[in-house]
């Protein structure tokens, strides 16, 4: 099963990779250099936080678009063009397919990311700035941001077309960096109904902000490591359910 | 008589598809499907489009969840991933991920198929060489023509060694060279002792190449047997192309007539042997001349049309 596991997510590795997902570290590492020249002449004192804030940004958003784009429309993609059926047809579950397509994605999403903290990295070097702790959290736990949204998007791919899927994870991207605003707005209503249904938003909607260390990482602020430890046991907690979910929904659909 | 399990068995399969936007339309595709393939035999499952061939082969290989009914490969149900180790499937159109090469795409199928290592570098190495596709090997699948495709697809199918072979239409889409070059590695697996069940509506090469057939038509079994066996069971009937009378002048004679064609000064009709005889007599009474009386070959194509005919296809199944 480990095998079988391994040829399906390296398969999905090599798919990324051959449809040149190259162009979008390329495209980064472009953005990162352009701004390096504006930067250098703008900024005096806040050099080192502006560097970070844009760079960490700049990587956070590039792949949550990748994120998106490559698992909301994965498994549409399939069965569109009936690949699946090669695939669903041979001695494996349809649980283990999905969760190997699925470490696929994470594997694509997770080299991308090591290339472009190399670059971001190096370019702290040229400026003269050294690379922190915080920065390395944050990088790091972008990688968990991204599993949340991976899952969401193939839970959303397991019973949807392509365009819903991607316009509601974008959705769910933006409500769950909002979720703690929610809350809070709802928690100020005089209405009971209100604050009921802000709770339950908030309790139901991933907490990306959560996630988000890229803030602290500008400030040059080291979150402790337990809560680093139990936002990425957050991640994965909820991802796992996710994935449970899309893995019932897949399990009864017909390949027609 | 050996008790190991049938390679496929089918009891009172029903599948229903629920279309429409709040699923409230019902199309029946298949209606109390009972079959079974022996096994080392190749089964050719027969009938015109919306007949139910695919929906049956997808519930096979759990590709759609019958709605009734039960399905098993090897003596256990479909839906059980191990009941798929010994099985090989060719889809109909197949489509094999275009950015992997052809050997690429027939490793993924076996390592899928529980081969690793040196023996999976084997296997592939030997089945690309028999589906003729070691000089392509190495070209991405996107650039295949649809006959080099339909090579990889069968090489994906056969590179585990299966003991039991799904193909869905192999040969649809395929030039008179392509077809054949398909027949004969159906052929081939075959000798190697492969159960096949072949589902196809190109009746030539069920005549071809199967053992024993059914016939579905609006998702019902309506007739199944062995092709000879189906073909022979006919009542035998006798033709005859008479020369210098017209066809209404030949039914005028009022004998009954199970086929008629009139193509320039020729009619040609069929008929049972008795009437024939008389048919024979009255035709010469007439003034006109019978330049041929033969048996008439009763093919298993003919077999189809009256078996389809009789059960008044709908296209596309039964709508409620």
């Amino acid at each position: 099963m480990i095998r079988v596991f391994a040829s399906l997510a390296w398969n999905g590795f090599r798919e990324a990779r051959r449809n040149r997902v190259s162009v979008v570290i390329a495209a980064f590492t472009l953005a990162l250099v352009g701004a390096s020249a504006v930067m250098a002449d703008v900024t005096v004192y806040t050099m080192r936080r502006v560097v970070t804030d844009f760079g960490l940004g700049a990587m956070a958003i590039l792949l949550s678009v990748m994120a998106i784009f490559l698992s909301s429309g994965l498994l549409t993609r399939e069965i569109e063009r009936r690949t699946i059926f090669l695939m669903v047809s041979r001695p494996v579950s349809r649980g283990l397919f999905l969760v190997s397509r699925l470490a696929g994605n994470m594997l694509t999403l997770g080299a991308m990311l090591l290339v472009m903290s190399a670059v971001f990295f190096l370019q702290l070097i040229v400026f003269g700035i050294s690379p922190s702790a915080p920065q390395l959290i944050a990088a790091g736990v972008l990688w968990f941001e991204l599993l949340v949204l991976t899952s969401f998007g193939f839970l959303m791919s397991s019973f949807s077309g392509q365009v819903t899927s991607s316009v509601v994870t974008v959705g769910m991207f933006f409500a769950g960096h909002l979720a703690n605003d929610m809350y809070e707005l709802s928690a100020r209503s005089k209405s009971e109904v209100v604050r009921a249904a802000g709770k339950a938003v908030y309790y139901l909607l991933p907490n990306l902000e959560r996630l988000n260390y890229r803030g602290a990482a500008a400030y040059e602020v080291t979150p402790p490591l337990g809560e680093v430890f139990q936002s990425a046991l957050y991640s994965v907690g909820y991802s796992t359910v996710l994935v449970a979910l899309a893995i019932l929904l897949f399990n009864r659909r017909d390949f027609r | 008589m050996s008790d190991a399990p049938l390679p496929i068995e089918t009891r009172e399969l029903s599948k229903t598809y629920r279309l429409g936007f709040f699923m409230n339309r019902k199309v029946r595709a298949l209606q109390g499907v009972s079959l079974s393939v022996r096994p080392g035999e190749v089964y050719g499952l027969l009938g015109p489009n919306g007949a139910g061939k695919s929906t049956t082969i997808k519930i096979l290989m759990n590709l759609v969840q019958a709605s009734s009914g039960e399905a098993r490969l090897f003596g256990q149900p479909s839906q059980d991933c191990a009941a798929r180790q010994e099985v090989g499937f060719l889809p109909e159109n197949p489509a094999p991920y275009e950015y992997l090469s052809g050997a690429e795409f027939v490793r993924l199928a076996g390592s899928l198929g529980g081969l690793f290592g040196r023996e999976l570098d084997r296997r592939v190495a030997e089945t690309l060489g028999e589906v003729g596709m070691e000089h392509a090997a190495s070209l991405p699948i996107r650039r295949y023509s649809k006959g080099m495709i339909q090579r990889i697809g069968l090489a994906q199918a056969i590179v585990t060694r299966p003991k039991l072979l799904i193909l869905d239409e192999p040969t649809s889409g395929l030039d008179p060279v392509g077809r054949r070059q398909m027949r004969d590695l159906v052929s081939a697996e075959r000798a190697r002792g492969t159960t096949v069940l072949f589902c196809t509506h190109i009746i030539p090469d069920v005549e071809a190449l199967c053992d024993r057939v059914a016939v579905l038509v609006s998702g019902k079994l309506v007739k199944e047997g062995s092709v000879r066996d189906l073909v022979t069971s006919q009542v035998p009937l006798v033709e005859l192309v008479i020369e210098g009378l017209g066809l209404s002048q030949v039914r005028a004679l009022g004998e009954p007539l199970q086929f008629e064609q009139e193509i320039g000064q020729r009619v040609t009709v069929r008929t049972d042997d008795a009437a024939g005889q008389r048919l024979l007599r009255a035709v010469l009474s007439a003034g006109g001349r019978v330049a041929q009386l033969s048996p008439a070959r009763f093919s298993l194509e003919d077999l189809f049309m009256e078996t389809v005919a009789g059960a008044k296809q709908k296209v596309g199944g039964e709508i409620n």
